[in-house]
């Protein structure tokens, strides 16, 4: 499939993999050890994938986490693995060889080199969601960790967008972020995130046009948007009443460091003005704000009437901008702006914001008059008088006690002007206007409000002429109109004939709109003056004025807005005036100034769907609607109408937000960050990489748990999928490994697990086997009697499909030993009993008959489908698919594709366990590795540290450095006591504490302390060394400290996390913790590993398929091979292979499997072999002794002539097969018609097929040699080799009676299609069991009749058979024990050989350098041994590719004056390091082999053996210390 | 949303001119006073609901073919059918003639019509829900139903199979438990809405339909119910025939609780039709019987 790699132009040696589930991580591991530079995407925030939601493994019960964290730690901490999280592919371009991938990576808002995962962040944040790493059976935050050992250790914030409320405002205020802290009840938090964009809460509580609330998504479900200005009002008013819960500090998000202090000018008190100046002052600039009035405010203080806005909370708003140290000069007016500019003033800039208080009049009859008022002016005489005096009594007040007056507008300045007339004793009250009623500007509720206070309306008229009698106003000469609108600023009507009418009035107040005073923009200030129209020169970007450091905004240049809108405006100015000071002090003014933009966030927009389908989970409450005081008593007085939110209604009006943006941007997060690490402003970016291959590994999805909705999940609340059954099981789980039912908490006795639920399903889709179901049914059964012995769990199932190696014992453990009952029964619906939700499983029972039983869970074992997203990541990649959305390959080409240079590994391939998962990513990173052979290490980095410092003669000098965990620790240890503690104690000559120890500052503090103090031993007392003894043993290499004069003491995880209720107890003990850890560290010595030289030729023993196979990948690339093969051919068991399964009932997109195939790959692996000149076959040898170690192997092969060879080697793969079985009942070997199926398939495809006369009937018995009492295991392959020949049979004469008798049919995968093909072909499928076998016996025409009592009833029934067909197995190499005893390597209890560990390392030895394939390692089918081949040769190629190889250095080490070499320890080494030195007499350590592990420490009778690192001396002074 | 529809055709059936005449005179009832008029086709015919399907394939497209060809001539607007069995066998003709072309062209040469697809067969409960909607419906409601704890009972025909029927969830439906909600009755949660009563069996294997039947009631009750609501005269009439057990568990239509939820005359005379009089039920719950 390749391109030879020589043949390209240019190869890069970088390969990205796609998905860092366990495939993906293995795949990048095996190439980055292996020279390679690996980019390991992932769509989600963590690495980890699937496996590190599971609880246990099959078959062995091993902790998933367990023995995945140190995979996820090697992945995270690679130095040629880069991580890039909440990525997808674009795009990609180019060859195999040399792509160019375009990945779109999703944005964080975590900046991870600075997040520790601290986890102060999710603490702060409000916001709750469903955790989808708990299956949604608990609830994480919006900034989230995916699970406590995730990789990279950092948190995430998801977001959907931002808000629509933020969206949707001027400022951008933080609408949802502050709702969602009142909803936590957390007012002070809430208070603080309102002024982040705010600094008049009170005002904008009370009087904005809230157009946050015309965008609310809870408006869109139907029920009335949240009230979010209210809620700002009660924060605000909360805030007020309690001054000491408020947060000390301001807005975090403006403050810089200092260094700028520019001198600024505001000219105007107003929002915009003092906006401008709060947020110049918090950025360090000096502030003046210039006020005309006596009173500070603008138009928030003298427009607006009390009674709306009380003067007391718009002056609670000003003294907080205040406070912030701004000047504020009352009475101060300014007649030339330009005149405070330097050099001739005292300021940098001036930002004018005058606002527009002059009034507008119409130039009509009677204008002039004395009663006929301005409303600005109006307003302002009555807010500046004393606000307590009775109406009409105040001096300055005008006086229109008992007065008829009339208001010309119709906007809010004319209601509030009507309102004012109404409280101050006005007798009768009118407005009118151009507009009609339903088209004024105010708002309807206004207009309810002043009709509601008496006020009469009179829309849709337009003013003549103001009629008087001596001077005196008579009223208002008005005409009906037909009103339009505008046009150009000017009004377009007809008058209507007829209505003509004159309103009786003796005061008229115009509110026809206001207008800037701009006089103080003069002179230069002016000059250019836009067309002479008296409108200021003016930027819109960045309110740049005429001059330079003129700034204008506000009403005064964009004409009467709302408050929010001139908020806006100062928030632009102070950003612009920031923006102009800081660059003028590095050089010439830019005028306008250079403004950056902040980037725009897609917008959350929930559609009225999506709206009320979240409404569901929240609170149903309508609106909360304040209290207001009635008509009649508030048009008494000037006190405020409305009263606010109680407490009570404001949480739940919070509560009915529908947190469209799910994070709220409240900033929160931001706050109890110490590290620095939030940046809300992150966006989605897109980066190209180069790279030679890809690698897809991204997973699986379970199949939804409703996908047969007879069985009621998503209804009855205790029916739940095996997932979530998995992470209730687990200890880290929702439940914390209590098994409860979801309804009640109840712990359950009786569980039924329902196999195939969205497997072998025709119905819905899903017709092939998810190959795991049956496995992990078990284990979760098995492990939920473990957690709770009363449980009875009972299997519903199909087939049982133990196939794998160590899976049939499992499942017999289970059934026969530990309670789990299996029943072999289709379930037909799953019921709810009323009350008690016990659950009614109705299923047929093996007599035909119905039965139900009752249950207090059910658990669906769902299905295996691709992950979510994989359809449109082919279709970008131009990968084919399979009909059920997997990855196709081509016939006996595992992990390849249709694209050259893309290869595919784990679930995406087909439904598979982590094991099969793990090969076929080595066999993916074997390919790649492969393809760019010529590329290795040109990518790759290799760590460069300083020499080290001789120690040796200088005393023991320790550091302690002693870490806060942000409050993880420091909120619960007292840190500072435990370092001044930690300075007395003996050796300490330094000591400090870090808020993040582990941070990349704080590795740069440690270095310089390391010098500045000659330390020579360091202590951390943080968290696990688990994860972090690595990186502080790199930091202190990186300062010439030898990496093992290191020690760590666990302050966190063994005592905070511990002790949180007890400040005072995990104090002491942190105290105690760090004595021992400073006492050992007194003690530590360098340590070295060793290196060792590596000889890069590679043994391969085995000729057949995997051994074959192994060897050209090997070859392939770059590598020496010797293959070693028994026989006088090439080619094991595929020499006996004909056929493969018939392409028709294979997924196959595409088609291009042949019937002969095994014979045409066997013809070509043998021809390719003998042309690599990198292999030399030995054929007709056997090996006969094995020396040495890894990196130096020295092994003897034997030929059938007796001569003898001695071939080296760094590594050796072990892939010598085994054998099919031989039958010894069923009178095979006795009677010529029993035959097995290997010679039956012989007889068919084979050289003599064309002779064959095929019987009329023939029998096939399955398990003839497999999962009896000799051979406890399944032999995986002989169902699908059954069905094979079946159909093979029934296409050359679809006459011939087939009949299959078998136990469990075990054709997992897509197999299972072609079971279904035989099916429909007529062949008869018969279970029978093994307690009663069939029995054969001769029939008297020359064939045989097969008794068998068929299952599950018992009938009998007797078969005629031309044939009798057995399915002889698979059993393992005899020669396996001699050749294991001489590599010493184990064999399983079957006789195959073990490998490390059965789920994470199914291709490695326990040894260093020895690796399995084949066969050899368990029964499997032809392309499950091509991959494990490939996948084998890339482990051994991670050795083979580097120079030298380093030991471990924490290995065993023997006092020789103390051993008697009685050679205990030589018997528990399970890595055969230890030897007994005859000459010497005592034992020794095999550096090159010794992991480290310990056992012969423990074993020694005379404490000669000792661990390095662990020395008796350096324990010992820890327990002194402790109990010292 | 499209305007709602204030006219239907309407298809009583065979049933609903003899044992299950309360379920069309309720029927009717309930629609008039939801302002939308039923307008019964003009020489309608069987729709072979119970037998034409296994007399051949082509009847059972046929026959109710008929009833469409009239409706489209009416013209008053989609073909309302209160029987399930005839919803069913209508609705499942209806999407033959929608998909299967030949089917449509011999429909169509043997009847003598153009089918145009204008006219959906609809049944009572999708028209309640859908187009009158809960809200109009609640408005509607003068007398409560509460205190009336019932189960809705959905049987197979309605709802199966889900790609013709195109009805609510297949094995969960919810419409009718809405209905009856905005009824105000106390709607029970109960697992076997849509199990078969052994309508079709009830006279070959009466001893079938009488068990299916009386464990019907029994899930009934145990579930709290003192009713059955169901939509169907084949199971409420089988329903109410063979409970085996004492005392029986009546069966209403929800048109005629709607009916009486809405405080129409008329409900009397319906209940003394019925096999089981559900009067004591109606009694207990404190409503007027």
């Amino acid at each position: 499939m390749n391109p030879d790699s020589s043949a390209l132009e240019h190869t890069v040696g970088a390969v990205l993999v796609v998905g860092a589930g366990i495939g993906g991580m293995q795949a990048a591991l095996d190439l980055a050890n292996s020279g390679f530079k690996v980019y390991l995407a992932d769509s989600g925030p963590a690495i980890g994938g699937t496996m590190a939601q599971l609880d246990k493994t099959f078959p062995t019960n091993d902790c998933a986490m367990c023995i995945m964290s140190p995979k996820l730690v090697e992945t995270g901490r690679h130095r040629n693995v880069e991580i890039m999280t909440l990525a997808e592919i674009e795009s990609i371009s180019g060859r195999a060889g040399d792509f160019r991938v375009r990945l779109r990576r999703q944005p964080r808002f975590v900046d991870t080199a600075k997040c520790t995962g601290c986890g102060d962040c999710a603490a702060a944040c409000p916001i709750s969601r469903p955790d989808e790493f708990n299956a949604g059976l608990s609830q994480r935050k919006a900034v989230y960790k995916r699970y406590p050992q995730a990789i990279p250790n950092a948190y995430a914030i998801e977001k959907r967008g931002e808000a629509p409320c933020r969206d949707a405002c001027p400022i951008g205020q933080r609408a949802m972020g502050y709702v969602a802290l009142v909803r936590a009840g957390r007012f002070a938090d809430a208070y603080r995130t309102i002024l982040e964009d705010n600094p008049f809460p009170a005002v904008c509580g009370r009087v904005c046009n809230h157009r946050c609330e015309e965008a609310c998504s809870r408006a869109a479900a139907g029920d009335g948007a949240v009230s979010i200005m209210r809620l700002k009002r009660f924060v605000s008013d909360w805030a007020a009443a309690h001054p000491d819960a408020l947060p000390a500090t301001g807005p975090a998000s403006n403050l810089s460091p200092a260094g700028a202090n520019g001198r600024v000018a505001v000219v105007g008190s107003g929002p915009a003005g003092l906006t401008c100046a709060a947020g110049l002052a918090r950025l360090g600039h000096r502030v003046t704000v210039f006020e005309a009035l006596p009173v500070a405010g603008g138009m928030m203080r003298v427009g607006i009437p009390a009674y709306r806005l009380p003067y007391a909370e718009v002056q609670r708003d000003v003294e907080r901008v205040l406070a912030l140290g701004v000047e504020l000069r009352l009475n101060a007016r300014v007649d030339d702006a330009a005149a405070l500019l330097a050099p001739s003033g005292d300021f940098d800039a001036v930002f004018v914001a005058v606002g527009a208080h002059a009034g507008v009049r119409l130039r009509i009859p009677g204008h002039d008059l004395p009663d006929v008022l301005l409303a600005t002016d109006f307003l302002r005489q009555v807010s500046l008088s004393d606000p307590g005096a009775a109406a009409g009594a105040a001096a300055g007040r005008p006086s229109i006690e008992s007065r008829r007056v009339l208001v010309l507008g119709g906007g809010n300045v004319a209601i509030d002007a009507a309102m004012t007339a109404v409280r101050l004793g006005a007798r009768w009250v009118g407005m009118s206007c151009l507009e009609c009623r339903a088209k004024m500007p105010a708002h309807d509720w206004e207009l309810r409000d002043a009709q509601e206070e008496g006020v009469a309306l009179f829309p849709a008229r337009t003013f003549k002429e103001i009629t008087q009698q001596d001077g005196r106003v008579t009223g208002v000469y008005t005409v009906g109109i037909d009103f339009r609108g505008f046009v150009d600023g000017r009004p377009d009507f007809d008058e209507l004939p007829g209505t003509e009418e004159t309103i009786p009035c003796d005061t008229v107040i115009f509110a026809i709109g206001q207008r800037p005073d701009l006089s103080l923009l003069r002179g230069p200030a002016q000059s250019g003056g836009a067309g002479g129209n008296g409108r200021p020169v003016w930027h819109a970007a960045t309110l740049a004025g005429a001059l330079p450091g003129l700034f204008l905004g506000g009403d005064a240049v964009t004409g009467t807005s709302f408050v929010v809108d001139a908020i806006a405006a100062g928030h632009r100015a102070a950003r612009s005036i920031a923006a102009y000071l800081q660059a003028r002090g590095a050089g010439p003014a830019i005028w306008p100034p250079a403004l950056a933009e902040r980037t725009p966030a897609p917008v959350a927009v929930l559609s009225a769907d999506e709206a009320r389908a979240q409404v569901v989970s929240r609170s149903q409450a309508a609106r909360a609607e304040p209290a207001r005081r009635p008509a009649a008593e508030r048009r008494r007085d000037f006190g405020e109408v409305e009263a606010g939110l109680s407490e009570a209604q404001a949480v739940e009006e919070a509560q009915r937000c529908l947190e469209c943006g799910i994070c709220s941007e409240c900033l929160q997060c931001q706050y109890a960050c110490r590290a620095g690490a939030i940046d809300h402003e992150q966006r989605e970016q897109v980066v190209e990489l180069n790279v030679g291959a890809l690698i897809l590994t991204p997973g699986l999805q379970t199949v939804r748990g409703d996908i047969r909705p007879e069985f009621g999940y998503g209804v009855y609340p205790n029916v739940v999928t095996s997932l979530e059954f998995e992470r209730m099981l687990s200890a880290s789980g929702p439940y914390a490994g209590q098994v409860q039912r979801p309804s009640d908490g109840a712990h359950p006795r009786k569980v039924a697990f329902i196999q195939c639920v969205g497997s072998r399903d025709l119905a819905c889709g899903q017709d092939y086997c998810s190959s795991i179901c049956c496995m992990y049914a078990t284990k979760e059964a098995l492990i939920a009697r473990e957690h709770d012995a009363h449980i009875e769990p009972s299997v519903f199932y199909m087939d049982i499909r133990a196939f794998g190696k160590g899976f049939e014992r499992y499942y017999q453990r289970a059934g026969d030993e530990q309670g789990v009952r299996y029943v072999r029964s289709m379930v037909s619906c799953v019921k709810q009993a009323p009350g008690s939700r016990a659950l009614r499983v109705l299923y047929a029972t093996p007599d035909g008959k119905s039965a139900e039983e009752t249950f207090d869970m059910v658990v669906l074992s769902v299905g295996l489908a691709p992950a979510p997203g994989t359809r449109e990541l082919a279709g970008r990649l131009g990968v084919s698919l399979n009909r059920f959305g997997f990855a196709e390959s081509p016939t006996y080409a595992p992990a390849e594709t249709n694209v050259p240079g893309i290869f595919v590994a784990g679930a995406f391939a087909a439904p598979k366990d982590i094991p099969e998962t793990v090969i076929e990513a080595s066999c993916a990173a074997a390919h790649a590795s492969r393809l760019l052979a010529a590329a290795r290490g040109t990518l790759t980095r290799e760590p460069s540290y300083p020499p080290e410092r001789d120690i040796s003669r200088e005393p023991p000098r320790v550091g302690v450095f002693v870490c806060h965990c942000g409050i993880n620790i420091g909120g619960v240890v007292k840190v500072p006591e435990v370092v001044e503690y930690a300075r007395g104690l003996p050796n300490v000559v330094y000591a400090e504490n870090n808020l993040y120890t582990c941070s990349q500052d704080t590795q740069e503090r440690i270095r310089q302390r390391i010098e500045e103090h000659g330390i020579n031993r360091v202590v951390v007392a943080s968290c696990t060394p688990r994860t972090h003894e690595p990186l502080f043993q790199d930091t202190i290499r990186q300062a010439g400290l030898n990496a093992h004069l290191f020690e760590m003491a666990n302050i966190r995880e063994q005592d905070s996390w511990v002790h949180r209720a007890d400040p005072d107890v995990a104090t002491a003990k942190a105290r105690d913790l760090v004595t021992m850890a400073v006492a050992k560290a007194g003690r530590l010595r360098p340590l070295y590993s060793q290196s060792l030289d590596m000889d890069h030729r590679a043994l391969v023993v085995g000729g057949g398929l995997a051994g074959l196979t192994a060897a050209l990948a090997i070859a392939g690339q770059g590598f020496a091979v010797s293959l070693v093969e028994r026989e006088d051919v090439l080619g094991g068991n595929l020499r006996h292979i004909y056929t493969a399964l018939p392409a028709t009932s294979l997924p196959l997109e595409s088609n291009d499997s042949s019937r002969s195939a095994p014979q045409a790959l066997l013809a070509s692996l043998v021809e390719r072999v003998s042309r690599e000149p990198r292999i030399h076959v030995y054929l007709g040898a056997q090996v006969i002794g094995v020396a040495g170690y890894v990196g130096q192997y020295r092994t003897t092969i034997r030929f059938h002539d007796g001569r003898t060879e001695e071939l080296g080697h760094g590594v050796a793969i072990l892939a010598t097969g085994a054998q099919p079985g031989t039958p010894h009942e069923y009178l095979y070997g006795q009677h010529p018609a029993v035959i097995t199926q290997r010679e039956l398939e012989e007889r068919l495809a084979g050289p003599a097929q064309d002779r064959l006369e095929l019987p009329g009937k023939i029998v096939m018995l399955q398990c003839a040699g497999s999962r009896d009492a000799e051979h406890p295991y399944c032999s995986r392959i002989c169902c699908t080799q059954a069905i094979k020949n079946a159909l093979a049979l029934k296409e050359r004469n679809a006459a011939t009676q087939i009949t299959v008798l078998y136990r469990d049919i075990r054709t997992y995968g897509f197999r299972e299609l072609a079971y279904r093909e035989a099916r429909a072909a007529g062949v008869r499928f018969l279970e029978y069991s093994e307690n009663d076998k069939p029995r054969v016996t001769p029939a008297p025409d020359g064939g045989l009749r097969v008794a068998v009592s068929l299952q599950p009833d018992g009938e009998q029934m007797t078969l005629d058979a031309g044939w009798l067909v057995l399915a002889a197995g698979i059993q393992p190499e005899p020669g396996n024990a001699a050749l294991g005893q001489m590599f010493k390597v184990p064999l399983s209890e079957d006789g195959f050989f073990l490998e490390a560990h059965a789920k994470l390392r199914p291709l490695d030895f326990a040894a260093d350098g020895l690796f399995l394939a084949g066969l050899a390692h368990s029964p499997r089918f032809i392309d499950e041994t091509i991959a494990q081949a490939n996948g084998a040769a890339i482990r051994a190629v991670t050795l083979l590719s580097r120079k030298q190889l380093q030991s471990a250095a924490l290995i065993a080490a023997v006092n020789p004056r103390l051993c008697a070499a009685c050679g205990i320890c030589v018997e528990t080494c399970p890595y055969s390091a230890r030897v007994i030195d005859e000459e010497k007499g005592y034992a020794r350590v095999l550096e090159a082999l010794c992991q480290g592990c310990g056992a012969c420490v423990a074993a020694c009778p005379n404490g000669a053996s000792y661990q390095r690192g662990f020395e008796f001396k350096q324990v010992f002074s820890m327990l002194e210390a402790a109990i010292g | 949303m499209s305007e709602r529809p204030t006219e239907f055709s309407y298809y009583p059936g065979c049933s609903l001119h003899a044992t299950g005449i309360e379920y069309d005179l309720s029927t009717r009832a309930v629609f008039g006073a939801l302002g939308v008029t039923l307008v019964e086709l003009k020489d309608w015919v069987c729709c072979g609901a119970s037998s034409a399907h296994s007399a051949g394939a082509a009847l059972a497209v046929d026959l109710p073919a008929i009833n469409l060809a009239l409706a489209q001539d009416a013209g008053h607007g989609d073909l309302l059918a209160p029987c399930a069995a005839c919803f069913n066998r209508s609705k499942a003709a209806d999407h033959a003639l929608r998909t299967d072309p030949a089917r449509r062209q011999a429909a169509e040469s043997l009847i003598g019509f153009r089918y145009t697809g204008a006219v959906r067969v609809r049944n009572p409960l999708d028209v309640v829900v859908n187009d009158v909607g809960l809200e109009a419906l609640a408005g509607h409601v003068r007398r409560p139903l509460a205190g009336l704890p019932v189960v809705a009972y959905y049987g197979c025909l309605l709802v199966r199979p889900p790609h013709l029927m195109e009805f609510d969830d297949p094995e969960h439906p919810r419409v009718m438990g809405r209905i009856l909600e905005a009824l105000g009755a106390g709607v029970r949660e109960w697992s076997y809405a849509v199990d078969c009563c052994g309508g079709s069996a009830s006279l070959a294997r009466a001893d079938i339909a009488s068990r299916l039947v009386t464990d019907l009631a029994g899930h009934a009750r145990e579930a709290g119910a003192a009713a059955i609501v169901t939509a169907c005269p084949l199971c409420q009439m089988n329903l109410e025939m063979r409970q085996a057990k004492r005392p029986p568990m009546p069966v209403f239509y929800f048109t005629e609780l709607m009916a009486l939820a809405f405080g129409l005359p008329g409900t009397r005379a319906w209940f003394r039709k019925h096999l089981i009089d559900p009067r004591p039920a109606l009694r207990a719950a404190g409503l007027p019987a």
